[in-house]
């Protein structure tokens, strides 16, 4: 089962930070706070196509061949991730 | 399937669309010519006894096609964050009406007694038959098809959505039905 990383509070709704890390080879812990990456702010599906674009050097015409959609389509899909990474303010 | 019937462009848009609705464009007119089908509008259909030339029925269709796509073009560069591409517009737009071709195929099906423009309504309302008000139907349900069909490719090409894509949508096909009724009248009279 694929397990999404969180990154809104259940509870209140704001915005999750990262208080422990561990290594996964000597179970080191390490305690602090530290900011999640804007990408985690994404769903994996959206997430593996900002990797795919990065991937095609930025085409969307190479992504529309690649996934078999029309050149708008994968248009909206990369605007509506841009709006989604801009402040709340912006939107 | 579903996509395929209401939005299929999702997968087909730009140059390769443009190329497929000139075709349908093409064909529309072709067969209108022979079922006497008129588009005298955006969301229109007529049948006619009047003898037309066939460049007259391929002009409707490019006429409807031209000022939905103009006036939804323009809508989309004042109202989407996107950068549109006038081809997209122009392109979904053009297949969006292939319904069109089913309705002029239907168009053989109804008869049109010659003088029917100088009849009384009464004897009119005396010529319609179950299979008439049948077919007449199946247009509807074509123009409807092919409205779900140009509003998707509008939401598309346009990337807009909700309630902002729907208003701006219909005032487009009410202008657009409008200016191309009064094209078509003018260049109807000019001609015949």
């Amino acid at each position: 089962m694929q397990r999404n990383l969180p990154h809104i509070c259940p509870s209140c709704g704001s915005g999750l930070q990262v208080k422990t890390l561990v290594c996964d080879e000597c179970h080191t812990e390490v305690t602090g706070v530290f900011d999640l990456p804007l990408l985690a702010s994404l769903t994996a599906r959206e997430q593996d196509f900002i990797i795919e674009f990065v991937k095609s050097s930025g085409s969307l015409k190479i992504m529309a061949q690649q996934l078999g959609l029309s050149y708008p389509t994968v248009r909206n899909l990369l605007d509506d991730i841009i709006l989604k990474l801009q402040p709340t303010s912006k939107k | 399937m579903k996509k395929w019937l209401f939005n299929p462009f999702q997968y087909i848009a730009g140059a390769k669309s443009l190329l497929i609705g000139f075709i349908i464009l093409a064909a529309s007119a072709s067969i209108c010519y022979f079922s006497k089908i008129h588009f005298n509008g955006v969301v229109g259909s007529q049948k006619s006894d009047t003898i037309a030339p066939f460049y007259f029925y391929f002009l409707e269709g490019l006429i409807d096609w031209a000022c939905i796509s103009l006036l939804l073009y323009f809508s989309g560069l004042i109202f989407s964050r996107s950068s549109i591409r006038l081809v997209d517009v122009f392109g979904t737009q053009a297949v969006a009406r292939w319904p069109m071709v089913i309705a002029a195929i239907i168009g053989f099906g109804i008869a049109v007694p010659p003088g029917i423009n100088n009849m009384l309504p009464k004897d009119l309302v005396n010529m319609i038959t179950p299979s008439m008000i049948a077919l007449t139907l199946l247009t509807l349900v074509c123009i409807i098809w092919m409205v779900a069909l140009m509003y998707h490719a509008f939401t598309v090409s346009c990337n807009l959505k909700g309630g902002k894509a729907t208003g701006i949508f219909i005032a487009a096909i009410v202008i657009a039905q409008i200016v191309s009724s009064i094209l078509i009248h003018s260049i109807y009279n000019h001609l015949i």
